[in-house]
């Protein structure tokens, strides 16, 4: 279509048209700006802040405000029951089935008390006493093949298998050890070379004494008496008949334990540890040995 | 006789004669303290700081030791030390974890998967893309890897019920399965005697 026809047409349209007025005149489209649809509750604008300057800039928001969302301290509901968790005792797990392997392995020596310093020293076991971790935990996983006879110390056992280690003829015991003490256990070498004084065991905490004064999760400061009658209700409870310890070939390795200050078994506190000349100094004095016995 | 310096009285050379000076003398209950030669004379008596205290030359022997050569007890220390090597496996009626030991005829195969450090198949599983992609591998096998290649393949086929695609690494001495085969494969080598 020429231009010619256009303007004809245009002119045509005009004449059919009601006049131009105020009320039927309109911008070009495209030619105005409209309000961007902002974001949020209020539009975008700029979350009481005020205009620039000193407002936005100086006037810092309080700590967790996030401009009128709803702040992240407050999203997940409170969950009382997890306060303190980072301060509280951890005790990693170890199964039945990774013990079992171990002394499959020989990493672990059965004739021999088991305790910490020996399940780190297999090698395949590790412990950080720094990051609030208070020992071993020994749980169920594979307990229907476990099948040694051991002396063994842990810090935390459930009941399943504190039953799974007593039918097969083995003693447990739980026992509390500091982080200090810990960190001998988990690397005597590094203690010894330092030439220091093998220190105390220090008493456990005010909230685990009663789990470590209790015969029912063999606790290392309950009464034996107690915990014999302990293993034989136990055995009663799971139905099994308790191998007699007294009778046993092994009897002076199951009945081997710790005194309550000892760290290491058969080493006592107060004794330095000379792996150079292979000898061992032994406090005569009375004032330490006053101070070790305690 | 021997001399025990605890580490604990770092301090204690800066208090010696100062005992009775000192409230709440909070060092070490199980310390003593003696009053040796001074190597320098007392002068000055300012106990704001350290710089005019006298040093001490001589430090006492503190505690009596018995020196025991060769303890009965000495056991109890080697039992703790660490282990020179991985200590070899002694053979056993039975194994209650599932862990079987490598037997001798698995030499006479024209292939060989060995055991690592630990006495353990080297069979691993690797999975990448956020769990998306498994994949399992077999490492250190000696021989003809295609030989072992072709009867894993057919080993899976049948115990996957279906095609499972593998790749050989021939240099690097693996070969790797897609999907997760851990189980089977470590049930395959026990079979073989690796």
């Amino acid at each position: 279509m020429g231009s010619r026809q256009i303007t004809e047409k245009s002119l045509s349209m005009i004449r059919s048209l009601p006049r131009i007025s105020l009320g039927n005149i309109r911008d070009n489209p495209g030619s105005k700006i409209t309000q961007k649809r902002g974001r949020g509750q209020h539009r975008g604008d700029k979350h009481g802040a005020g205009n620039k300057g000193s407002g936005q800039r100086q006037n810092y928001m309080r700590l967790g405000y996030e401009t009128g969302n709803n702040p992240f301290y407050l999203r997940v509901p409170s969950e009382p029951y997890y306060r303190g968790h980072h301060h509280r005792r951890q005790y990693p797990p170890l199964s039945l089935l990774e013990l079992q392997s171990l002394i499959d392995k020989d990493r672990l020596d059965v004739t021999k008390p088991i305790d910490i310093a020996s399940i780190i020293k297999s090698g395949l076991y590790n412990m950080f006493p720094d990051q609030k971790q208070f020992g071993i935990h020994l749980t169920d996983e594979g307990l229907d093949i476990f099948a040694a006879k051991i002396n063994i110390e842990v810090q935390w056992a459930s009941e399943q298998v504190i039953a799974a280690i007593e039918k097969n003829g083995g003693v447990i015991t739980t026992a509390y050890y500091d982080p200090h003490s810990l960190f001998l256990l988990k690397n005597p070498k590094k203690f010894f070379e330092t030439g220091q004084a093998i220190p105390r065991r220090m008493i456990p905490p005010p909230d685990v004494i009663e789990y470590y004064t209790n015969p029912k999760t063999r606790g290392y400061l309950a009464d034996p008496e107690k915990i014999s009658h302990e293993r034989l209700r136990l055995a009663q409870k799971y139905g099994y008949e308790l191998p007699e310890l007294e009778n046993d070939v092994s009897y002076n390795m199951l009945i081997e334990r710790k005194d309550p200050r000892q760290i290491f078994f058969g080493l006592e506190p107060g004794w330095v540890i000379n792996l150079k000349d292979k000898c061992i100094l032994k406090p005569r004095d009375e004032e330490l040995l006053r101070f070790y016995s305690s | 006789m021997a001399t025990v310096w605890r580490s604990q009285c770092a301090f204690t050379r800066f208090f010696i004669g100062k005992i009775a000076q000192i409230p709440n003398n909070s060092s070490d209950l199980g310390t003593k303290l003696s009053l040796g030669p001074l190597s320098v004379p007392w002068v000055s008596r300012n106990y704001s700081n350290y710089a005019h205290s006298p040093f001490v030359s001589k430090v006492k022997e503190q505690y009596e030791f018995d020196v025991v050569k060769n303890p009965p007890e000495w056991a109890y220390v080697e039992r703790l030390l660490p282990f020179d090597t991985i200590p070899a496996v002694s053979p056993k009626e039975k194994y209650p974890s599932g862990w079987i030991p490598p037997r001798e005829e698995a030499r006479n195969l024209p292939f060989f998967v060995s055991r690592t450090k630990n006495h353990e198949l080297p069979i691993y599983l690797n999975v990448t893309f956020r769990g998306m992609r498994k994949i399992t591998q077999i490492r250190k096998i000696d021989g003809d890897i295609w030989l072992l290649n072709d009867e894993i393949k057919a080993y899976l086929k049948e115990a996957a019920k279906r095609y499972v695609e593998t790749r050989v690494h021939e240099l690097g001495k693996f070969i790797e399965v897609k999907g997760d085969y851990v189980n089977v494969l470590r049930d395959w080598a026990y079979i073989k005697g690796f």
